[in-house]
Protein backbone atom coordinates (compact mmCIF):
# COMPACT_ATOMS: atom_id res chain seq x y z
CA UNK A 1 0.00 0.00 0.00
CA UNK A 2 1.26 3.46 -0.34
CA UNK A 3 2.02 6.14 1.71
CA UNK A 4 -0.93 8.33 0.97
CA UNK A 5 -3.67 5.87 0.85
CA UNK A 6 -1.83 4.80 4.03
CA UNK A 7 -2.41 7.95 5.45
CA UNK A 8 -5.90 8.33 4.18
CA UNK A 9 -7.25 5.21 6.14
CA UNK A 10 -5.49 5.93 8.85
CA UNK A 11 -7.11 9.53 9.10
CA UNK A 12 -10.57 7.78 8.53
CA UNK A 13 -9.66 5.21 11.36
CA UNK A 14 -8.62 8.27 13.82
CA UNK A 15 -11.59 10.85 13.21
CA UNK A 16 -14.22 8.59 12.46
CA UNK A 17 -14.41 5.95 14.93
CA UNK A 18 -15.58 3.74 12.63
CA UNK A 19 -15.74 0.00 12.59
CA UNK A 20 -11.96 -1.29 11.75
CA UNK A 21 -10.20 -1.26 8.76
CA UNK A 22 -9.20 -4.91 7.56
CA UNK A 23 -7.01 -3.49 4.67
CA UNK A 24 -5.05 -1.24 7.79
CA UNK A 25 -4.68 -3.59 10.26
CA UNK A 26 -3.41 -5.71 7.85
CA UNK A 27 -0.50 -3.57 7.95
CA UNK A 28 0.20 -3.69 11.44
CA UNK A 29 3.49 -5.41 13.40
CA UNK A 30 2.76 -7.09 16.97
CA UNK A 31 -0.19 -9.79 17.13
CA UNK A 32 -3.53 -8.61 16.30
CA UNK A 33 -4.88 -8.58 20.04
CA UNK A 34 -2.50 -5.58 20.41
CA UNK A 35 -4.04 -3.54 17.69
CA UNK A 36 -7.11 -1.61 18.87
CA UNK A 37 -4.93 -0.91 21.93
CA UNK A 38 -2.08 0.89 20.23
CA UNK A 39 -3.90 2.49 17.73
CA UNK A 40 -6.92 3.98 20.56
CA UNK A 41 -3.16 5.83 22.06
CA UNK A 42 -3.56 8.05 18.71
CA UNK A 43 -7.02 8.23 18.78
CA UNK A 44 -7.01 9.37 22.13
CA UNK A 45 -4.49 12.14 21.43
CA UNK A 46 -6.19 13.64 18.65
CA UNK A 47 -9.01 14.15 20.35
CA UNK A 48 -7.83 15.02 23.19
CA UNK A 49 -5.76 17.46 21.30
CA UNK A 50 -8.76 19.27 19.88
CA UNK A 51 -10.96 18.99 22.34
CA UNK A 52 -8.76 20.87 24.65
CA UNK A 53 -8.79 23.59 22.15
CA UNK A 54 -12.48 24.08 21.89
CA UNK A 55 -12.60 23.81 25.74
CA UNK A 56 -10.06 26.25 25.78
CA UNK A 57 -11.67 28.64 23.19
CA UNK A 58 -15.62 28.03 24.72
CA UNK A 59 -15.66 27.90 28.53
CA UNK A 60 -18.93 29.42 29.27
CA UNK A 61 -20.82 26.97 26.49
CA UNK A 62 -19.21 24.16 28.53
CA UNK A 63 -20.09 25.79 31.63
CA UNK A 64 -23.84 26.27 30.19
CA UNK A 65 -24.37 22.33 29.14
CA UNK A 66 -21.72 20.61 31.08
CA UNK A 67 -19.00 18.99 30.86
CA UNK A 68 -20.12 15.27 29.33
CA UNK A 69 -22.20 17.00 27.31
CA UNK A 70 -19.55 19.68 25.89
CA UNK A 71 -17.74 16.83 25.67
CA UNK A 72 -19.97 14.92 23.39
CA UNK A 73 -21.09 17.95 21.48
CA UNK A 74 -17.37 18.58 20.43
CA UNK A 75 -16.54 15.65 19.17
CA UNK A 76 -19.16 15.34 16.71
CA UNK A 77 -18.25 18.44 15.78
CA UNK A 78 -14.15 17.38 15.56
CA UNK A 79 -15.39 13.93 13.30
CA UNK A 80 -17.32 16.59 11.08
CA UNK A 81 -15.18 19.67 11.26
CA UNK A 82 -11.45 18.97 11.26
CA UNK A 83 -8.84 21.29 10.99
CA UNK A 84 -7.21 21.92 7.69
CA UNK A 85 -4.69 24.11 9.05
CA UNK A 86 -1.71 23.15 11.48
CA UNK A 87 -2.62 26.55 13.38
CA UNK A 88 -5.18 25.88 16.06
CA UNK A 89 -5.59 29.53 17.29
CA UNK A 90 -8.02 29.35 14.31
CA UNK A 91 -9.51 25.57 15.22
CA UNK A 92 -13.25 26.53 16.08
CA UNK A 93 -14.39 29.16 14.15
CA UNK A 94 -16.71 26.89 12.83
CA UNK A 95 -18.38 25.84 16.18
CA UNK A 96 -20.64 28.43 17.14
CA UNK A 97 -22.93 27.53 13.29
CA UNK A 98 -22.42 23.93 14.07
CA UNK A 99 -23.91 24.38 17.61
CA UNK A 100 -27.31 26.12 15.64
CA UNK A 101 -28.15 23.11 13.74
CA UNK A 102 -27.23 20.50 16.27
CA UNK A 103 -30.21 19.09 16.96
CA UNK A 104 -29.71 17.71 20.80
CA UNK A 105 -28.98 21.68 21.66
CA UNK A 106 -31.91 22.98 19.84
CA UNK A 107 -33.62 23.81 23.71
CA UNK A 108 -30.53 26.32 23.95
CA UNK A 109 -31.45 28.89 21.08
CA UNK A 110 -29.11 31.39 22.56
CA UNK A 111 -25.64 29.50 23.04
CA UNK A 112 -24.84 29.28 19.57
CA UNK A 113 -24.98 33.50 20.46
CA UNK A 114 -22.89 32.47 23.51
CA UNK A 115 -19.85 30.88 21.50
CA UNK A 116 -19.62 33.54 18.84
CA UNK A 117 -19.27 35.84 21.99
CA UNK A 118 -16.50 33.58 22.97
CA UNK A 119 -14.85 33.27 19.33
CA UNK A 120 -15.27 37.07 19.21
CA UNK A 121 -13.25 36.96 22.44
CA UNK A 122 -10.68 34.39 20.62
CA UNK A 123 -10.31 36.92 17.53
CA UNK A 124 -9.74 39.98 19.83
CA UNK A 125 -7.01 37.44 21.71
CA UNK A 126 -4.58 36.72 18.50
CA UNK A 127 -5.74 39.86 16.46
CA UNK A 128 -2.90 42.34 14.82
CA UNK A 129 -0.93 44.55 16.77
CA UNK A 130 -2.05 48.37 15.13
CA UNK A 131 -1.64 51.37 16.78
CA UNK A 132 -4.78 53.22 18.49
CA UNK A 133 -6.22 56.15 17.49
CA UNK A 134 -5.02 59.01 19.91
CA UNK A 135 -7.08 62.38 21.08
CA UNK A 136 -4.71 64.72 19.78
CA UNK A 137 -4.14 62.68 16.32
CA UNK A 138 -8.21 63.51 16.07
CA UNK A 139 -7.70 66.71 17.12
CA UNK A 140 -5.19 67.31 14.93
CA UNK A 141 -8.08 66.83 11.89
CA UNK A 142 -9.39 69.86 10.23
CA UNK A 143 -12.90 70.57 11.10
CA UNK A 144 -13.88 70.49 7.37
CA UNK A 145 -12.45 67.11 7.12
CA UNK A 146 -14.32 65.82 9.84
CA UNK A 147 -17.22 64.94 7.95
CA UNK A 148 -15.84 62.89 5.71
CA UNK A 149 -13.41 61.00 7.89
CA UNK A 150 -13.35 57.70 7.80
CA UNK A 151 -12.83 55.97 11.71
CA UNK A 152 -11.20 52.85 11.26
CA UNK A 153 -11.96 49.48 13.50
CA UNK A 154 -8.88 48.21 15.77
CA UNK A 155 -7.93 44.94 14.22
CA UNK A 156 -9.03 43.55 17.59
CA UNK A 157 -12.11 45.16 18.27
CA UNK A 158 -15.32 43.13 17.08
CA UNK A 159 -18.93 43.65 17.32
CA UNK A 160 -21.41 41.19 18.00
CA UNK A 161 -25.65 41.91 17.49
CA UNK A 162 -27.70 39.16 19.11
CA UNK A 163 -31.59 38.38 19.77
CA UNK A 164 -30.31 36.95 23.43
CA UNK A 165 -28.54 38.95 26.30
CA UNK A 166 -25.58 37.25 25.50
CA UNK A 167 -22.77 39.47 27.69
CA UNK A 168 -25.05 39.07 30.67
CA UNK A 169 -25.28 35.14 30.38
CA UNK A 170 -21.29 35.52 29.82
CA UNK A 171 -21.26 37.77 32.52
CA UNK A 172 -23.18 35.11 35.18
CA UNK A 173 -20.43 32.86 34.25
CA UNK A 174 -17.23 35.11 35.19
CA UNK A 175 -15.94 34.31 38.78
CA UNK A 176 -18.54 36.96 40.92
CA UNK A 177 -20.67 37.11 38.72
CA UNK A 178 -24.28 37.39 39.53
CA UNK A 179 -27.09 33.84 39.11
CA UNK A 180 -27.92 32.95 35.63
CA UNK A 181 -31.61 32.67 36.88
CA UNK A 182 -31.68 36.84 36.80
CA UNK A 183 -30.47 37.11 33.46
CA UNK A 184 -34.09 38.23 32.04
CA UNK A 185 -33.75 36.11 28.29
CA UNK A 186 -35.71 38.38 26.27
CA UNK A 187 -33.65 41.14 26.21
CA UNK A 188 -31.73 41.10 22.87
CA UNK A 189 -27.98 43.10 23.01
CA UNK A 190 -25.41 44.38 20.79
CA UNK A 191 -21.80 43.89 22.69
CA UNK A 192 -18.12 45.12 21.92
CA UNK A 193 -15.08 43.00 22.27
CA UNK A 194 -11.52 44.44 21.85
CA UNK A 195 -8.06 44.36 23.32
CA UNK A 196 -6.68 46.95 25.31
CA UNK A 197 -3.03 46.43 27.10
CA UNK A 198 -3.15 43.09 25.94
CA UNK A 199 -6.12 42.05 27.89
CA UNK A 200 -9.84 41.25 26.39
CA UNK A 201 -12.22 43.42 27.21
CA UNK A 202 -16.13 43.72 26.52
CA UNK A 203 -19.05 45.60 27.09
CA UNK A 204 -22.16 46.61 25.98
CA UNK A 205 -22.75 49.20 23.30
CA UNK A 206 -25.93 51.57 22.79
CA UNK A 207 -28.04 51.17 19.62
CA UNK A 208 -26.47 54.55 18.37
CA UNK A 209 -22.76 53.14 19.55
CA UNK A 210 -23.61 50.14 17.55
CA UNK A 211 -24.89 51.98 14.55
CA UNK A 212 -21.69 54.25 14.43
CA UNK A 213 -19.29 51.25 14.85
CA UNK A 214 -20.91 49.54 12.15
CA UNK A 215 -21.04 52.06 9.77
CA UNK A 216 -17.32 52.23 10.32
CA UNK A 217 -16.88 48.76 9.26
CA UNK A 218 -18.72 49.59 5.89
CA UNK A 219 -16.21 52.64 5.61
CA UNK A 220 -19.07 55.08 5.81
CA UNK A 221 -17.88 58.55 6.11
CA UNK A 222 -18.26 59.96 9.39
CA UNK A 223 -20.79 62.34 8.82
CA UNK A 224 -23.41 59.36 7.43
CA UNK A 225 -21.98 57.05 10.21
CA UNK A 226 -23.43 59.97 12.82
CA UNK A 227 -26.53 60.24 10.66
CA UNK A 228 -27.12 56.39 11.45
CA UNK A 229 -26.69 56.59 15.14
CA UNK A 230 -28.95 59.46 15.48
CA UNK A 231 -31.84 57.64 14.11
CA UNK A 232 -31.13 54.59 16.13
CA UNK A 233 -30.49 56.94 18.96
CA UNK A 234 -32.12 60.71 18.98
CA UNK A 235 -29.64 61.90 21.75
CA UNK A 236 -26.60 60.19 20.65
CA UNK A 237 -23.92 62.67 21.52
CA UNK A 238 -20.34 62.11 19.41
CA UNK A 239 -18.03 63.67 21.97
CA UNK A 240 -19.15 61.91 24.71
CA UNK A 241 -19.19 58.64 22.70
CA UNK A 242 -15.51 59.38 20.96
CA UNK A 243 -13.85 60.24 24.06
CA UNK A 244 -14.85 57.05 25.48
CA UNK A 245 -13.44 55.10 22.26
CA UNK A 246 -10.20 57.03 22.16
CA UNK A 247 -9.89 55.92 26.45
CA UNK A 248 -10.46 52.45 25.17
CA UNK A 249 -8.42 52.09 22.39
CA UNK A 250 -10.77 50.56 20.14
CA UNK A 251 -10.22 52.67 16.81
CA UNK A 252 -6.88 52.26 14.97
CA UNK A 253 -4.73 55.08 13.80
CA UNK A 254 -5.14 55.78 10.52
CA UNK A 255 -1.93 55.34 8.00
CA UNK A 256 0.34 58.00 8.59
CA UNK A 257 0.59 59.39 4.86
CA UNK A 258 -3.08 59.80 5.06
CA UNK A 259 -3.31 62.06 8.14
CA UNK A 260 -0.61 63.83 7.17
CA UNK A 261 -2.20 64.93 3.72
CA UNK A 262 -5.33 65.57 5.46
CA UNK A 263 -3.22 68.33 7.93
CA UNK A 264 -1.18 69.44 5.08
CA UNK A 265 -4.40 70.39 2.61
CA UNK A 266 -6.43 71.74 5.48
CA UNK A 267 -2.88 74.08 6.24
CA UNK A 268 -2.74 74.96 2.58
CA UNK A 269 -4.19 78.33 1.13
CA UNK B 1 37.23 14.19 21.30
CA UNK B 2 33.95 14.81 20.16
CA UNK B 3 32.66 16.01 17.09
CA UNK B 4 31.27 19.33 17.02
CA UNK B 5 30.45 20.42 13.66
CA UNK B 6 26.86 20.12 13.59
CA UNK B 7 26.28 21.84 17.27
CA UNK B 8 23.20 24.86 16.68
CA UNK B 9 24.16 28.21 18.25
CA UNK B 10 22.38 27.09 21.66
CA UNK B 11 24.36 26.66 24.32
CA UNK B 12 25.95 23.31 25.65
CA UNK B 13 23.09 23.41 28.71
CA UNK B 14 19.69 22.75 30.25
CA UNK B 15 16.88 24.74 29.03
CA UNK B 16 13.30 24.57 29.35
CA UNK B 17 10.19 24.65 27.30
CA UNK B 18 8.62 27.81 27.71
CA UNK B 19 4.68 27.28 28.03
CA UNK B 20 1.82 29.95 28.72
CA UNK B 21 0.98 29.18 32.42
CA UNK B 22 5.12 30.62 32.97
CA UNK B 23 5.38 33.77 30.87
CA UNK B 24 3.99 36.22 33.68
CA UNK B 25 7.18 34.74 35.97
CA UNK B 26 9.15 35.46 32.72
CA UNK B 27 7.92 38.93 32.24
CA UNK B 28 8.34 39.98 35.74
CA UNK B 29 11.83 38.93 36.38
CA UNK B 30 14.91 37.05 34.64
CA UNK B 31 14.88 33.55 35.46
CA UNK B 32 17.70 31.22 35.70
CA UNK B 33 16.79 28.71 32.36
CA UNK B 34 20.31 28.86 29.72
CA UNK B 35 17.74 28.45 26.64
CA UNK B 36 14.44 28.28 25.96
CA UNK B 37 12.32 26.24 23.11
CA UNK B 38 8.67 27.22 22.03
CA UNK B 39 6.16 25.58 19.78
CA UNK B 40 6.36 27.49 16.65
CA UNK B 41 2.69 26.74 15.87
CA UNK B 42 1.69 28.67 19.06
CA UNK B 43 3.04 31.61 17.86
CA UNK B 44 1.61 31.70 14.10
CA UNK B 45 -0.97 34.22 15.09
CA UNK B 46 -0.80 37.72 13.76
CA UNK B 47 -0.27 39.25 16.98
CA UNK B 48 -1.60 39.26 20.72
CA UNK B 49 -0.27 39.51 23.97
CA UNK B 50 1.66 36.17 24.26
CA UNK B 51 3.94 36.85 20.88
CA UNK B 52 4.08 40.03 22.34
CA UNK B 53 5.83 38.35 25.47
CA UNK B 54 7.94 36.10 23.39
CA UNK B 55 9.30 39.02 21.29
CA UNK B 56 10.35 40.77 24.58
CA UNK B 57 12.14 37.27 26.08
CA UNK B 58 13.86 36.85 22.54
CA UNK B 59 16.13 39.34 23.91
CA UNK B 60 16.81 37.95 26.91
CA UNK B 61 17.27 34.19 26.22
CA UNK B 62 18.81 31.95 23.64
CA UNK B 63 15.90 30.19 21.70
CA UNK B 64 14.80 27.41 19.69
CA UNK B 65 11.64 26.92 17.92
CA UNK B 66 10.06 23.90 17.70
CA UNK B 67 7.41 23.20 15.31
CA UNK B 68 4.71 20.56 15.75
CA UNK B 69 3.01 20.77 12.58
CA UNK B 70 4.75 20.61 9.45
CA UNK B 71 4.15 16.88 8.89
CA UNK B 72 7.33 16.02 7.41
CA UNK B 73 6.43 12.40 6.53
CA UNK B 74 2.71 13.74 4.45
CA UNK B 75 3.06 11.98 0.97
CA UNK B 76 1.01 14.81 -0.56
CA UNK B 77 3.82 17.09 0.54
CA UNK B 78 3.93 20.32 2.60
CA UNK B 79 2.09 22.98 3.02
CA UNK B 80 3.23 25.93 1.59
CA UNK B 81 1.35 28.48 3.48
CA UNK B 82 2.58 27.12 7.08
CA UNK B 83 6.10 27.17 5.45
CA UNK B 84 5.44 31.13 4.46
CA UNK B 85 4.09 30.93 7.92
CA UNK B 86 6.74 30.00 9.56
CA UNK B 87 9.81 31.60 7.74
CA UNK B 88 7.72 34.75 8.56
CA UNK B 89 7.98 33.81 12.11
CA UNK B 90 11.86 32.83 11.91
CA UNK B 91 12.81 35.67 10.46
CA UNK B 92 11.60 37.78 13.18
CA UNK B 93 12.99 35.52 16.05
CA UNK B 94 16.24 34.64 14.35
CA UNK B 95 15.76 31.46 16.62
CA UNK B 96 19.43 29.50 17.18
CA UNK B 97 17.92 26.21 16.37
CA UNK B 98 14.84 25.16 14.71
CA UNK B 99 13.56 21.66 14.84
CA UNK B 100 10.38 19.44 13.25
CA UNK B 101 9.22 15.58 13.65
CA UNK B 102 9.65 12.60 12.08
CA UNK B 103 5.98 11.81 12.07
CA UNK B 104 3.03 13.31 10.09
CA UNK B 105 0.21 15.09 11.19
CA UNK B 106 -1.52 16.13 7.92
CA UNK B 107 -3.55 13.81 5.79
CA UNK B 108 -3.52 13.84 1.91
CA UNK B 109 -6.88 16.12 1.74
CA UNK B 110 -5.25 18.14 4.30
CA UNK B 111 -7.00 17.68 7.25
CA UNK B 112 -4.57 18.41 10.29
CA UNK B 113 -5.05 15.59 12.99
CA UNK B 114 -3.09 17.91 15.90
CA UNK B 115 -1.02 14.67 16.48
CA UNK B 116 2.44 13.08 15.33
CA UNK B 117 1.53 9.66 13.83
CA UNK B 118 4.21 7.23 12.36
CA UNK B 119 5.73 6.57 9.39
CA UNK B 120 6.46 2.92 7.59
CA UNK B 121 9.84 3.38 7.20
CA UNK B 122 10.37 2.08 3.65
CA UNK B 123 12.06 3.34 1.08
CA UNK B 124 8.85 4.99 -0.59
CA UNK B 125 8.31 7.06 3.18
CA UNK B 126 12.65 7.61 3.15
CA UNK B 127 12.16 9.44 -0.35
CA UNK B 128 9.06 11.22 0.56
CA UNK B 129 10.29 12.44 3.97
CA UNK B 130 13.97 13.37 2.62
CA UNK B 131 12.14 15.75 -0.20
CA UNK B 132 9.85 17.16 2.48
CA UNK B 133 12.99 18.32 4.92
CA UNK B 134 15.26 19.90 1.85
CA UNK B 135 12.24 21.70 0.82
CA UNK B 136 11.53 22.72 4.25
CA UNK B 137 15.39 23.80 4.63
CA UNK B 138 14.82 25.94 1.30
CA UNK B 139 12.00 27.61 2.16
CA UNK B 140 12.66 28.09 6.13
CA UNK B 141 16.32 28.91 4.94
CA UNK B 142 17.72 27.40 7.76
CA UNK B 143 19.36 24.09 8.53
CA UNK B 144 16.57 21.59 10.25
CA UNK B 145 16.99 19.19 13.36
CA UNK B 146 14.48 16.42 12.45
CA UNK B 147 13.24 14.58 16.04
CA UNK B 148 12.90 10.32 16.49
CA UNK B 149 9.12 10.09 17.49
CA UNK B 150 7.51 8.24 20.26
CA UNK B 151 5.26 5.21 18.88
CA UNK B 152 2.87 3.36 20.00
CA UNK B 153 2.67 1.07 16.93
CA UNK B 154 5.04 -0.28 13.89
CA UNK B 155 4.32 -1.80 10.17
CA UNK B 156 5.09 -4.70 8.81
CA UNK B 157 6.41 -2.93 6.06
CA UNK B 158 9.66 -2.00 6.38
CA UNK B 159 12.70 -1.61 4.46
CA UNK B 160 14.75 0.11 7.72
CA UNK B 161 14.77 0.22 11.25
CA UNK B 162 14.36 4.12 12.82
CA UNK B 163 17.90 4.42 13.26
CA UNK B 164 19.05 3.65 9.85
CA UNK B 165 16.19 5.67 8.42
CA UNK B 166 17.06 8.69 10.59
CA UNK B 167 20.68 8.27 9.29
CA UNK B 168 19.64 8.31 5.96
CA UNK B 169 17.25 11.39 5.86
CA UNK B 170 20.52 13.11 7.97
CA UNK B 171 22.89 12.44 4.95
CA UNK B 172 20.77 12.79 1.92
CA UNK B 173 19.67 16.13 3.32
CA UNK B 174 21.97 17.66 5.49
CA UNK B 175 19.49 17.88 8.26
CA UNK B 176 20.23 17.50 12.03
CA UNK B 177 19.07 15.15 14.66
CA UNK B 178 17.20 16.51 17.71
CA UNK B 179 17.74 13.61 19.87
CA UNK B 180 14.40 12.97 22.49
CA UNK B 181 15.67 10.69 25.04
CA UNK B 182 12.28 9.91 26.27
CA UNK B 183 10.77 8.96 23.01
CA UNK B 184 13.81 6.92 22.58
CA UNK B 185 12.65 5.02 25.55
CA UNK B 186 9.12 5.21 25.30
CA UNK B 187 9.67 4.04 21.51
CA UNK B 188 11.76 0.96 22.85
CA UNK B 189 10.06 -0.04 25.62
CA UNK B 190 6.58 0.09 23.05
CA UNK B 191 8.59 -2.15 21.01
CA UNK B 192 10.39 -4.59 22.94
CA UNK B 193 13.57 -3.37 21.74
CA UNK B 194 17.17 -2.10 23.52
CA UNK B 195 17.00 1.43 24.26
CA UNK B 196 20.81 1.08 24.49
CA UNK B 197 21.18 -0.46 21.19
CA UNK B 198 18.80 2.19 19.25
CA UNK B 199 20.96 4.94 21.22
CA UNK B 200 24.26 3.35 19.44
CA UNK B 201 22.56 3.16 16.12
CA UNK B 202 21.78 6.81 15.50
CA UNK B 203 23.19 9.31 13.43
CA UNK B 204 25.01 10.83 16.80
CA UNK B 205 27.58 13.50 15.21
CA UNK B 206 24.50 14.54 13.95
CA UNK B 207 22.90 15.44 17.29
CA UNK B 208 22.00 19.14 17.75
CA UNK B 209 19.59 19.00 20.65
CA UNK B 210 18.69 16.42 22.84
CA UNK B 211 15.03 16.55 24.71
CA UNK B 212 13.77 15.18 27.78
CA UNK B 213 10.29 14.53 29.50
CA UNK B 214 8.39 12.37 31.60
CA UNK B 215 6.04 9.55 30.28
CA UNK B 216 2.97 7.64 31.64
CA UNK B 217 2.93 4.06 31.97
CA UNK B 218 -0.97 2.09 31.55
CA UNK B 219 -1.13 -1.96 31.78
CA UNK B 220 -2.34 -4.25 28.79
CA UNK B 221 -2.96 -7.54 28.30
CA UNK B 222 0.40 -7.74 27.19
CA UNK B 223 2.51 -5.82 29.30
CA UNK B 224 2.92 -2.43 30.03
CA UNK B 225 2.74 0.58 27.54
CA UNK B 226 4.60 3.85 27.52
CA UNK B 227 2.89 7.31 27.13
CA UNK B 228 4.75 10.38 26.17
CA UNK B 229 2.51 12.71 28.09
CA UNK B 230 4.99 15.09 29.09
CA UNK B 231 3.01 15.18 32.41
CA UNK B 232 5.37 14.60 35.26
CA UNK B 233 9.16 14.36 36.45
CA UNK B 234 11.55 12.28 34.11
CA UNK B 235 11.71 8.73 34.85
CA UNK B 236 14.78 7.04 36.32
CA UNK B 237 15.86 4.93 33.20
CA UNK B 238 15.15 8.22 30.67
CA UNK B 239 17.61 9.96 32.89
CA UNK B 240 20.54 6.92 32.84
CA UNK B 241 19.86 7.00 29.12
CA UNK B 242 20.37 10.57 29.13
CA UNK B 243 24.00 10.31 30.86
CA UNK B 244 24.90 7.57 28.18
CA UNK B 245 23.71 9.63 25.54
CA UNK B 246 25.98 12.58 26.55
CA UNK B 247 29.08 10.74 27.21
CA UNK B 248 28.49 9.39 22.81
CA UNK B 249 27.85 12.78 22.31
CA UNK B 250 29.79 15.43 24.72
CA UNK B 251 28.43 18.58 25.49
CA UNK B 252 25.07 19.42 23.85
CA UNK B 253 21.95 22.04 24.68
CA UNK B 254 19.25 19.58 26.71
CA UNK B 255 15.86 20.84 26.85
CA UNK B 256 13.40 19.65 29.80
CA UNK B 257 9.58 19.52 27.91
CA UNK B 258 6.61 19.65 30.39
CA UNK B 259 2.70 19.94 28.36
CA UNK B 260 0.39 18.53 30.67
CA UNK B 261 -0.14 18.98 34.19
CA UNK B 262 1.93 21.24 33.64
CA UNK B 263 3.92 22.53 37.39
CA UNK B 264 4.79 25.38 39.11
CA UNK B 265 7.86 26.98 37.30
CA UNK B 266 10.69 26.39 40.26
CA UNK B 267 9.26 22.32 39.41
CA UNK B 268 10.48 22.64 36.06
CA UNK B 269 13.59 24.38 36.40
CA UNK B 270 14.30 21.86 39.20
CA UNK B 271 14.40 19.22 36.38
CA UNK B 272 16.57 21.66 34.11
CA UNK B 273 19.33 21.92 36.95
CA UNK B 274 19.30 17.87 37.59
CA UNK B 275 20.13 17.58 33.72
CA UNK B 276 22.70 20.64 33.73
CA UNK B 277 24.28 18.35 36.80
CA UNK B 278 24.62 15.92 33.64
CA UNK B 279 26.14 18.00 31.51
CA UNK B 280 28.75 18.95 34.28
CA UNK B 281 29.56 15.37 34.47
CA UNK B 282 30.35 15.67 31.16
CA UNK B 283 32.02 18.66 30.97
CA UNK B 284 34.41 17.64 34.04
CA UNK B 285 35.25 14.27 32.20
CA UNK B 286 36.25 16.03 29.00
CA UNK B 287 38.08 19.23 30.19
Amino acid sequence: MHLAELQTRMQRMLLSGGGPDPALLALLADTPEQHERRLAVYRNNVRHALLSVLEAAFPVVEQLVGVECFTATALTFIAEHPPHRPVLYAYGVDFPGFLTEFQPLVELPWLADVARLEWARNEALFAAEAEPLAPDQLASIPADKLAGLQLQLHPATQLLESSWPVHAIWAAHQPGGGPLEAVDLQQAETVMVWRQAGTVRQRLLTPGEFALLAACVKQSPLAEAVEAAIQQEPAFDLRIVLARWLNEDVLERPIMTLLTSQTCGGSSP
Amino acid sequence: MFDLRNRTALPAQAGIGLRHPHLPEFLAAPQPAAWLEIHSENYLAPGGPRLGALERLRGDYPLSCHGVGLSLGSAAGLDAAHLARLRYLYDRLEPEAISEHLAWSTAPDGTFLADLLPLPYTDEALAIAAANIERAQQALGRRLLVENPSTYLRFQQADWDEAGFLSELVRCTGCGLLLDVNNLYVSAVNHGSDPQAVLNALPLTAVGEIHIAGHARVATSWGELLIDDHGSPVAGPVWALLAATLRLTGPCPVLMEWDTNIPELPVLLAEAERAEGYLREITGASG
